[in-house]
């Protein structure tokens, strides 16, 4: 590949790759206290949902950021109160949520902007502050701020997880939340907590997607992203260094796709090469190391005392 | 343990009533919570709800319309409830009915001089055969290396959904449609009519009563069926019971596979008669509620899928009359499922009293 | 005298029982009061609400004198109450620092001082004379050390009134000695223990006073002085009981069962190393052993649920070395496995139908080569029912709603009722009330006094050495030796549980 063409290409991986790491960096949290999130694909829909209603109706695209924030807050409230309050299945309520966000989101774009596709919106610019450093400061400044704060936020998780006491905590319950409960420690605060944050950060990789990358919401826009930040966790070994090479890695997968849709050099037809991105994480999900990783107590029901029948 | 006198007077007739009484909450919970949303965009949602109901009911044709609806819907459901039976859960089907109705597309299109009475069984079983390729490779990796099977099925609908417009664009499209399309399936291969035009319903609802008898007596009254249970509801105790674990969860996902190639098949067969993109709005994940509010029984599964044929078929007159957008089905569906996943609680509640009344025998 | 604890009238109802009913109870400071009963009388619901996991539903609690009300284990920590449980509250890749401050953790800011942690600990070990390395890992460390852990954490939180639910269950006679010259250390530094358990030869080692518990009631409380063994267990079972059945002397000259330098390695754990052992008919072969030295790899090799990788097992002169489980049941191996729950029982499935589990392709239970017969399995399930006395005898009950003894003897109407020559039985008494451990110990005798073997895996030593006709000792996954059961000691077992070798031990 001549030189011209690697530098775009490693530009446009970290961008593809950027709200797999967030919304991964997210689920991180969300199984590291044990609850598994198969509806990090519908947290990032409601997120970037919401961020182009908020950019739409202030204008501000940041505010729009924080509207897709709070809405992916809300919907790891949901995940939170069927899995960790209720005791209920997490995947069946991943999957529900998933649903419920695609569906709700469809819905208020058609009830407000009359279309699946939203019209454009004022999106996040690019850091031109960064044009002024040197060598770097033209490719750097192109990113959109959001690539930032996620990589402010893989190393503050970073140092939350292995250096902090709730980070102690957080990996003590998703091994054995009955151990941490007699330690007197709160596990359903403690498990509430990780599955908000993940929702949070969820809904800010779906603002990225929404107002990071493109000016507008349309359906289907987030399809498998979620999934793939699932996929992530497993194989960065639920520590943010292993969530970032994985999605580094599939974000790989899906540049050159799209780079070869674009050249059109393999004449092969583009519905084809869409499934790569999908195939590359399937292979990667299957020939995966070091399951031993795994918090124990995943996708395991703690019910408070209160409930048990 | 024994109840006072005085308590519940048949533990069973109450425990019954909870059994009956969960999916009706649940699905009203569903329904309110949709209404927030149908009353946020400043509609009535009991006027939406009443064209909802008059669509799927209203006529003899709508009735007929939701019945077509509810025939994927059903095959979906039966296909999550055995994967369920097998102790995992195929949430693919929507994949595997893309792929099920490729396959009878082309087995229907390109076999031509049979008669009807060959051609149809052969395209059917070209769905199910495709069906079962397409859970074959999460089979074998959840089998074998334990691969989670979940996150590989979410996957790999995304995969099948480009695998189908490739086919309906591509690979066999129609040069002289005018909507994208796959090329049409010969006419001996059309399902015939139980009831012809206007109605045009097809036999394909006998398929689909003749799939539900058959599974529950394969449950009910078969050795195999017994142990295919065993390990749906304690995998590691069947195994200990000498029971062949692996061996049944490969066949209840090969078989779940099948159940959803030939609803996708039945598809092709009775209604189209070809294939397009979206010949499917989502009836795979519609199974999903159908057989978790059913408690995975195939005969219930029945009805249940006609409720949801219902939703999909009235949700159209509800757009066109009331101006809700018809989207407001994902949402009672994903509401649903959230409240499937929380019957623990509800469960709960409901037994909150009766458990006050026992004492400590 | 002041009472460090005080329970008052405390009820305790869980919506299917009534855990607790109006139990009062005192304890002096500085002493060891033992609370003692059987499965199911109600202890550890008692400790449980002492130690704020459960709000009682009635009733007041005084600690040191004053009313107090714990919402949470939080609350109970903070009033000086520190619990070990049964089941040891570790998380096995932490480090044993990293287990003890887990809650109280020491740091500046934000960050988690781990180095502090460890010095804490350290300084904790040293000041009551406990041995431990705080930087090891849970996961690589014995059971003996880990209650140990356990303790300390209680200390290092500034518990003084200590709570210990059933702490010898998994500790070798030796390691019991010691538990009870750290316990004495505490007593004299002025600390208060609790101790549940229902060792009488503990009790009486151990405690200054009894507290016993029947069916969720308070009995009465005694002054160790004041009593005797026979005197406690008629309190806690209310009449006299007669363990470890009735043998009689048999024919046991024919080998049935014979392990040839076994070995089993599970995902890469060294489970089993080259094991040989013989087992005849009309003998109860015990293995005592720690937890964890591989008896219940043992067993399910022998049932084949675990596969062996080195060795052969010959079955009445035929090797089944690779032969399947279900060809093993047919051919006359039954297996009573630990976890009754998750290996022995579909809870979800009736009583008939657990009746059936195992058996569903023996001929008398098939019509027409693929279906059921529901009549012959109909007729089954009642004559087990009957047999085996299972209580409520409907055999559509769902198992999930019998109590735990009654669960229990599905599982052995199920095994015995196949009429297998060999018995192959994990730990068949563990969590079940005294009548059912009689019946279960009566049904094993009988077995073996009919001629039938029994390889019989249990960590109640006492069992063992009632039941057995011979011991196997096992050790980290080897055997250490066969003892015959008449001569050999506590002691001697004890020694050889921790992998001392006859020999050294003088047999």
């Amino acid at each position: 590949m001549p030189e011209w063409a690697v530098v775009p290409l490693i530009l446009s991986v970290i961008r593809l790759s950027a709200p797999m790491f967030i919304a991964g960096t997210g689920n991180m949290y969300c199984e590291r206290v044990g609850v598994l999130n198969l509806g990090a694909e519908g947290m990032m829909v409601s997120g970037a949902f919401a961020a182009v209603l908020g950019s739409y109706l202030t204008g501000s695209p940041w505010i729009g950021v924080l509207f897709g924030m709070l809405a992916g807050l809300l919907a790891g409230a949901i995940h939170a109160l069927v899995c960790v309050e209720f005791g209920g299945m997490h995947a069946i309520s991943g999957l529900g949520l998933t649903m419920l966000c695609n569906g709700i989101a469809r819905f208020l774009c058609i009830s407000i902007f009359g279309s699946t596709y939203s019209p454009n919106v004022n999106a996040l610019q690019t850091s031109q502050i960064l044009v002024g450093i040197p060598v770097v400061g033209r490719f750097l400044s192109q990113f959109s701020p959001l690539i930032y704060l996620g990589i402010l936020l893989g190393l503050i998780s970073w140092f939350i997880v292995f250096r902090t006491p709730y980070g102690l905590r957080m990996r003590a319950v998703g091994d054995d939340p009955k151990t941490v409960e007699t330690a007197g420690i709160n596990v359903w605060r403690l498990r509430y907590s990780g599955v908000l944050i993940c929702g949070a950060l969820c809904g800010i990789a779906g603002s990225y997607m929404s107002l990071g990358q493109l000016d507008r919401f349309f359906d289907g826009m987030i399809s498998g992203k979620g999934m793939m930040a699932v996929i992530a966790v497993k194989m960065g070994k639920w520590s943010p260094g292993g969530i970032l090479g994985t999605a580094l890695l599939l974000g790989l997968f899906d540049a050159l796709q799209m780079r070869l849709q674009v050249n059109q050099t393999l004449g092969l037809s583009p519905e084809l090469l869409g499934m790569v991105p999908y195939l590359a994480g399937i292979v990667v999900l299957c020939f995966q190391k070091g399951r031993n990783a795994r918090p124990i107590a995943l996708d395991a029901a703690y019910l408070r005392n209160k409930y048990k029948f | 343990m024994k109840g006072t006198p005085g308590s519940a007077r048949n533990p069973h007739l109450r425990e019954t009533a909870v059994d009956i009484a969960v999916p009706f909450l649940l699905l009203l919970f569903s329904f309110l919570f949709s209404s927030i949303w149908i009353l946020m965009m400043g509609k009535n949602p009991l006027a939406a709800y009443a064209a909802l109901l008059d669509g799927a009911f209203g006529s003899s044709t709508a009735f007929v319309n939701t019945i077509k609806k509810s025939i994927p819907i059903a095959f979906a459901s039966f296909s999550i409830i055995v994967s369920m039976k097998g102790n995992t859960f195929n949430i693919g089907a929507e994949g595997q009915l893309a792929l099920g109705a490729m396959g009878a597309t082309l087995a229907g299109a390109l076999i031509p001089g049979l008669p009807p009475l060959l051609h149809i069984p052969v395209c059917l079983w070209a769905g199910a055969l495709f069906g079962m390729a397409y859970i074959a490779f999460p089979t074998v990796m959840h089998v074998r290396r334990g691969v989670d099977l979940l996150v590989i099925l979410l996957l790999l609908n995304n995969v099948a959904n480009y695998i189908l417009q490739y086919f309906v664009l591509d690979l066999f499209k129609s040069d002289n449609a005018l909507v994208p399309s796959s090329r049409s399936i010969l006419g001996s291969a059309e399902l015939p009519y139980l009831i012809g035009p206007p109605h045009r319903m097809t036999i394909a609802i006998l398929f689909v009563l003749v799939s539900a008898v058959v599974l529950q007596w394969y449950f009910s009254k078969t050795v195999a069926g017994y142990e295919m249970r065993a390990v749906g509801l304690n995998r590691e105790a069947a195994r200990y019971a000498g029971i062949p674990v692996r061996r049944y969860t490969g066949l209840a996902l090969f078989t779940s596979g099948a159940l959803a190639g030939i609803g996708g098949a039945l598809e092709v067969l009775g209604n189209y008669h070809c294939l397009y993109t979206d010949f499917s709005p989502g009836f795979g994940y519609d199974g999903i509620p159908v057989a978790l509010l059913c408690g995975s029984n195939p005969i219930l599964a029945v009805i249940g899928s006609i409720a949801f044929g219902a939703l999909r078929n009235g949700s159209l007159t509800m757009q066109a009359r009331v101006g809700i957008s018809n989207e407001i089905i994902s949402v009672v569906q994903g509401s649903l499922i959230l409240s499937v996943a929380s019957n623990y609680i509800v469960r709960y509640l409901l037994n909150r009293k009766k458990g006050k009344e026992k004492v400590h025998a | 005298m002041k009472y460090a604890v005080e329970m008052r009238e405390v009820s305790k109802r869980f919506p299917s029982v009534l855990a607790n009913d109006r139990v009062s109870l005192c304890v002096k400071s500085g002493t060891i009061h033992a609370i003692i009963g059987e499965n199911g009388a109600g202890k550890t619901t008692l400790m449980n609400v002492l130690y704020g996991l459960y709000e009682p539903d009635h009733g007041e609690i005084l600690i040191k004198g004053t009313p107090v009300s714990f919402h949470s284990a939080m609350d109970a920590i903070r009033q000086g109450i520190g619990m070990v449980h049964q089941h040891f509250m570790l998380i096995s890749r932490l480090s044993i620092a990293d287990n003890i401050v887990l809650g109280a953790e020491p740091g500046r800011g934000l960050r988690y001082d781990r180095r502090q942690a460890e010095e804490g600990v350290l300084k904790v070990c040293q000041s009551y004379g406990i041995a431990l390395d705080p930087r090891a890992l849970v996961q690589d460390i014995s059971l003996g050390m880990q209650q140990r852990v356990e303790i300390v954490k209680t200390l290092y939180r500034g518990a003084d009134i200590i709570i210990l639910d059933e702490p010898t269950a998994v500790l070798t006679p030796q390691e019991i000695d010691d538990l009870g010259r750290v316990l004495k250390g505490l007593k004299d530094r002025g600390k208060t223990i609790l101790i549940i358990t229902h060792k009488l030869e503990e009790v009486m080692d151990f405690s200054d006073e009894i507290t016993v518990l029947r069916a969720g009631r308070h009995v009465v409380t005694l002054r160790k002085e004041d009593t005797s063994i026979p005197e406690l267990t008629a309190y806690m079972v209310g009449r006299e009981v007669h363990l470890g059945g009735c043998k009689a002397s048999v024919d046991n000259s024919q080998v049935m069962l014979e392990l040839n330098h076994v070995s089993c390695h599970p995902e890469g754990r060294q489970a089993l190393q080259d094991i040989s052992l013989t087992l005849h008919s009309g003998e109860i072969l015990g293995i005592a052993g720690i937890d964890g030295s591989g008896q219940t790899e043992l067993t399910e090799l022998v049932a084949g649920v675990l596969p062996c990788q080195e060795g052969q097992v010959t079955f009445l002169g035929q090797d089944i070395t690779s032969s399947s489980v279900s060809k093993r049941k047919a051919g006359g191996i039954g297996f009573i496995a630990q976890d009754r729950h998750r290996h022995g029982l579909i809870l979800d499935f009736s009583v008939e139908e657990n009746l059936l589990l195992g058996m569903q392709r023996r001929d008398a239970f098939i019509s027409r080569r693929f279906l059921r017969n529901n009549s012959q399995i109909r007729s089954m399930a009642e004559t087990r029912i009957r047999d085996y006395d299972i209580r409520p005898p409907l055999r559509a009950s769902q198992a999930a709603t019998l109590s735990g003894g009654n669960q229990q003897k599905i599982i052995i109407a199920r095994e015995m009722g196949a009429e297998p020559a060999l018995i192959v039985a994990d730990q068949p008494t563990r969590g079940v009330d005294v009548g059912a451990i009689e019946f279960i110990h009566n049904t094993l005798v009988e077995h073996r006094n009919r001629g039938g073997g029994v390889l019989l895996a249990s960590l109640e030593l006492d069992e063992v050495m009632m039941l057995s006709d011979r011991i196997a000792v096992m050790y980290s996954g080897r055997l250490i030796g066969i003892l015959d059961a008449r001569t050999a000691t506590r002691e001697q077992i004890g020694l050889m549980m921790v992998g001392r070798r006859p020999e050294e031990v003088g047999v």
